[in-house]
């Protein structure tokens, strides 16, 4: 590439950008200014937007959790219900309304004192599909990935019980060996 | 997330990652425009075409929390992917979508990503991907930065 071309080239949109600050002075200006502006525009959100917002925000962390190794169990599941059910309904008992479930049943399951179902989390599935139409790309599956993957977080957390439990029992009657030439 | 082909039209599925260690060796100010290097202490993401290992763009990313907000410290994308005979398109969008994605999972409604393009290419950047301007600061928020997350999201 000439030198001409290369200056072309660096003020070219696809070149890329340079936004380093060169002073902590320069950029805690430029910081404050774009906070005010950006608190003005704030209050012309809409109440939708911001649901929007939330429900693209617990998408992603689904999202970035399922694909995480497994790693010390935390009750994520019930975590993620609360949070979407949270972003759409004023009341928890209006969202156990619309899936045909009592009130208690939905607490039981946002407090991990029963396991959800699949009924539960069918009806989950086809809630969330609803609401996604209008939010962004969804996989409804996602609910029982979160599930399963939380599932074998405690199982393999606790796997130093359940060996020992289990290994005495266990027997490999027909060992590889057997087919050695 | 994909990017396309500009001489066929067909698109490529992309995945957007941490930069490793053993990748710095190959980001050359001649293929890469900025001293890549010098940035090892921020989050650096390169782009790939699925199952492949040549990065065809960059982004160097720091996390302002305070403030709610992922400012874009560098961007490019590699020297025979711009210009006229670039051999794909939608690389710096999907970037910036990433960049996107991570200040929404992290702020929600209060997330805003930003950048300060030289003053010569800032009106591209406001007008493909929809950006304020504040002084010399370019910026996305709600609801523009969902809209932007949803055109490069093809997962």
């Amino acid at each position: 590439m000439t030198r001409a071309e290369n200056k072309d080239s660096n003020n070219h949109p696809e070149f890329g950008v340079d936004s380093r600050y060169t002073s902590k002075k320069e950029s805690q200006s430029e910081a404050t200014a774009l906070m005010e502006a950006r608190l003005a525009r704030m209050k012309n959100v809409s109440k939708d937007d911001i649901i929007r917002a939330k429900l693209m925000q617990l998408k992603l962390n689904m999202e970035a959790f399922i694909k995480q190794p497994i790693h010390e169990p935390h009750n994520y599941f019930s975590e993620f219900l609360q949070s979407y059910i949270d972003a759409i309904y004023s009341k928890r008992s209006i969202f156990a309304m619309d899936l045909d479930i009592t009130p208690s049943k939905l607490s039981q399951v946002i407090n991990n004192h029963r396991e959800p179902q699949d009924e539960f989390l069918l009806k989950l599935m086809i809630h969330s599909e609803k609401i996604y139409a209008n939010v962004c790309p969804f996989q409804k599956e996602i609910w029982y990935q979160v599930y399963f993957h939380e599932k074998l977080c405690k199982m393999m957390s606790t796997q130093k019980e359940w060996t020992s439990k289990f290994e005495n029992v266990v027997s490999v009657s027909e060992p590889i060996t057997k087919y050695e030439k | 997330m994909v990017i396309i082909e500009t001489a066929t039209g067909n698109s490529h599925p992309v995945e957007i990652k941490l930069v490793d260690d053993s990748d710095y060796q190959k980001l050359t100010k001649a293929r890469y425009f900025f001293d890549w290097k010098a940035e090892k202490q921020f989050e650096v993401y390169k782009l790939c075409i699925f199952g492949s290992n040549e990065i065809l763009g960059l982004i160097s990313l720091e996390r302002i929390p305070d403030e709610w907000r992922i400012h874009i410290r560098l961007l490019t994308v590699s020297v025979e992917n711009q210009g006229k005979h670039k051999l794909f398109d939608n690389i710096a969008g999907n970037l910036i979508a990433h960049a996107a994605k991570i200040a929404v999972a992290a702020y929600a409604e209060l997330a805003c990503v930003s950048l300060r393009p030289k003053t010569e290419i800032a009106k591209h950047y406001i007008e493909t991907y929809n950006m304020q301007v504040t002084g010399l600061t370019l910026s996305i928020e709600v609801p523009e930065i969902l809209n932007l997350t949803n055109r490069f999201d093809h997962d």
